[in-house]
């Protein structure tokens, strides 16, 4: 199997000098192309910094981290921000999309970031559209959209780059035990069609459950890492 | 993209937004009708000595002015004017004698600048005619006319009809005197003139300056005002003993004057943008505070320092320069409706008459004018997106994000 993200020996220290918080503590991780996989933990165990880190959006203060063969540990911050632009796709718990921009603008956004022609751009954004269920919300402001709806837009802006792999940090949060079904709905559909990799943090046991992978977090540190049995539909 | 995003992104605080946009607007506005005013005075001003005091240039002898003494004549006036007429671009000219002396009358005295003239023509050159305000134009028949200041007049208390004597030296060094009439009272704009400049015939000015059919000064107008330059290296090129000078040369104060109207307005400008500057940097520091977030956001995503940075300016500019055309096209439309002149004489007369300035104010919104304010706009644009955008740049995307 592929691997896309391989996490060697990573720690995060905040406040190194003053209290020192070990976010982070020496984890390895692998992910291959195709996981779906949960990262739980109580509050406060890690699970953001640890997405941050994988994401290119916090540098580790040891250990290094290669996505998809690149080490991205030692990368230029403008480097790095086109690196995150052409292979990570980012799901934010909320506030995800700019207020300003429809449904379709805040998808096409990404692609025009990356130089896509309109046409691609148009192709791309209908059929993600049509994938997250929200056809008919294409010129829609995010304020008239629910919770999930919003998130949806957000996994389709995700997917739109074309990324490595989808990270996304609780998701479901935000959302109603119906929404936050729909929405892993789509995410689980989008990595058995589109063989796209996902690694979301969550609280939820109804989100975990849908995982086919669940690593656990405690203190900075995996506690354990199982794949679970999938009940297929 | 970013300019589609910075437009929504200035309308997403509209009361906010619209009080800057105003402020601009309403400031330009104020700015560019002062500039108006201002270079109207100032052109009003150029007018006034090109077409009444000065005239485009002036021909002297080159130790003339210095002491006024009136042995340095110009030259024959036949002949100097023969030659100067002939020049391509000369409208009229005049030729006068000049000298400085006293003025009397039975009680009292003062120091003056007597000119000699030949009616018409000097009327054709400064339209002299046109200032009389009491009596009459050199009337013929009579004997040793004279012109005087309104100012002098009142000084000395001097009336139409009233006898008056001048006395000077003539070219042997010997004083000399005679007795005058005056004709009429002029006044003109500039009223430090009026308290100085006598106007007499120049025959008779001759006979007593003992310099007949002589000129020290002649007055050249021309047809319009660009040929001042090349007329002038003509004139020298036909009088290389002559001092041949420019309205700008003959009164540097009046050019210097206008410029600094013209300029301190321009100053006035920076001052009320540099004012609505601070305005623009608070409310988009405000605006880059409350979307911390979205600008982390924005930054995972991928988008680069500089887009963020360009997004940012864009904001700024946008608010900045939506105001302008509107401040502008409002200020051109009270210069136009004001085109018939604004009478501030109630409550400056004497002050701007001191100056050679007209009570009567005509403003003018001139090109120049125009892109000088737009310059200074987009500079002031430039200023106020500074600070946000380095505000903006700085923030980390995690740190945005936790928020
Ligand atoms: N910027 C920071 N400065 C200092 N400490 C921090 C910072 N960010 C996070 N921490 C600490 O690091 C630890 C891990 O935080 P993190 O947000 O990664 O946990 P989490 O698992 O995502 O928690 P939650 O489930 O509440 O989101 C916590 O103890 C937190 O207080
Ligand atoms: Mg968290």
């Amino acid at each position: 199997m592929e691997i896309v993200i391989d996490a060697h020996n990573v720690s995060k220290v905040y406040n190194p000098e003053t209290i020192p918080v070990h976010a982070v503590n020496n984890v390895h991780l692998h992910v291959e192309r195709g996981e779906f996989t949960a990262l739980v933990g109580p509050s406060g165990s890690g699970k953001t910094t640890l997405l941050n880190l994988l994401g290119g959006l916090d540098r580790p203060n040891e250990g290094k981290i290669v996505i998809n063969g690149t080490d991205i540990t030692d990368m230029k911050e403008n480097q790095l921000i086109d690196f995150r632009l052409n292979n990570i796709g980012f799901v934010f718990q909320s506030f995800n999309l700019i207020p300003v921009l429809t449904a379709k603008e805040n998808i096409e956004f990404i692609m025009l970031l990356q130089g896509a022609s309109k046409k691609q751009r148009d192709e791309r954004v209908q059929t993600l559209l049509k994938e997250i269920g929200l056809s008919d919300k294409t010129n829609t402001m995010p304020s008239q959209l629910s919770g999930g709806q919003q998130q949806r837009v957000a996994v389709a802006r995700a997917l739109a780059s074309k990324p490595q792999f989808i990270l996304a940090d609780e998701p479901t949060a935000n959302l109603d035990s119906k929404s936050a079904s729909d929405l892993l709905d789509i995410m689980a559909k989008l990595n058995k069609e589109e063989n796209m990799t996902f690694i979301f943090s969550t609280h939820d046991s109804r989100v975990i459950e849908r995982a086919r992978r669940v690593v656990t977090l405690v203190d900075g540190r995996i506690t354990s890492d199982t794949a679970t049995f999938q009940i297929s539909h | 993209m970013l300019l589609t995003l910075a437009w929504r992104n200035i309308w997403r605080n509209k009361v906010r937004s619209l009080v800057i946009i105003c402020s601009v607007a309403v400031g330009l506005w104020a700015g560019a009708f002062i500039v108006a005013v201002y270079d109207g005075m100032a052109k009003d001003r150029i007018r006034t000595v090109i077409q009444e005091e000065v005239s485009h240039l002036q021909i002297h002898h080159p130790a003339f002015k210095e002491d006024f003494e009136p042995k340095f004549v110009a030259g024959d006036v036949d002949s100097l004017t023969a030659k100067i007429v002939a020049v391509p671009g000369v409208k009229s000219i005049t030729a006068r004698s000049i000298t400085r002396g006293m003025m009397a009358n039975a009680s009292n005295s003062s120091g003056v600048t007597v000119i000699g003239i030949e009616p018409a023509s000097e009327n054709k050159t400064t339209g002299l005619q046109g200032r009389i305000i009491a009596g009459d134009f050199f009337p013929e028949g009579k004997r040793n006319p004279i012109l005087v200041g309104n100012k002098l007049a009142e000084k000395l208390n001097i009336k139409s009809g009233n006898k008056v004597v001048l006395t000077f030296t003539n070219t042997h060094n010997n004083l000399t005197s005679g007795a005058f009439k005056v004709v009429g009272i002029y006044q003109s704009i500039n009223s430090k003139l009026d308290g100085t400049n006598v106007y007499v015939l120049r025959q008779n000015l001759n006979a007593l300056l003992t310099t007949p059919g002589k000129a020290h000064e002649c007055a050249i107008l021309l047809n319009n005002d660009d040929l001042v330059d090349s007329v002038k290296l003509q004139l020298q090129a036909i009088f290389p003993d002559l001092k041949v000078e420019t309205w700008r040369q003959v009164s540097p104060e009046s050019d210097l004057i206008a410029t600094y109207t013209t300029q301190s307005a321009i100053i006035m400008v920076v001052i009320i943008m540099i004012a609505l500057a601070f305005g623009i940097v608070n409310t988009m520091l405000m605006a880059v505070l409350e979307r911390t977030r979205e600008i982390g956001m924005l930054m995972a995503l991928g988008l680069k320092k500089g887009k963020l940075l360009t997004m940012i300016i864009f904001e700024t500019f946008l608010l900045t320069l939506v105001g302008a055309p509107f401040g502008l096209l409002v200020a051109w439309a009270t210069v136009a409706l004001t085109q018939d002149g604004i009478d501030i004489s109630a409550f400056a007369d004497k002050g701007l008459s001191e100056y050679g300035f007209s009570a009567i104010l005509y403003p003018i919104l001139s090109w120049d004018s125009v892109y000088q304010i737009i310059v200074i706009v987009v500079c002031a644009a430039l200023f106020s997106a500074i600070f946000p955008a380095i505000k903006a740049i700085r923030l980390k995307p995690v740190e945005a994000i936790r928020q």
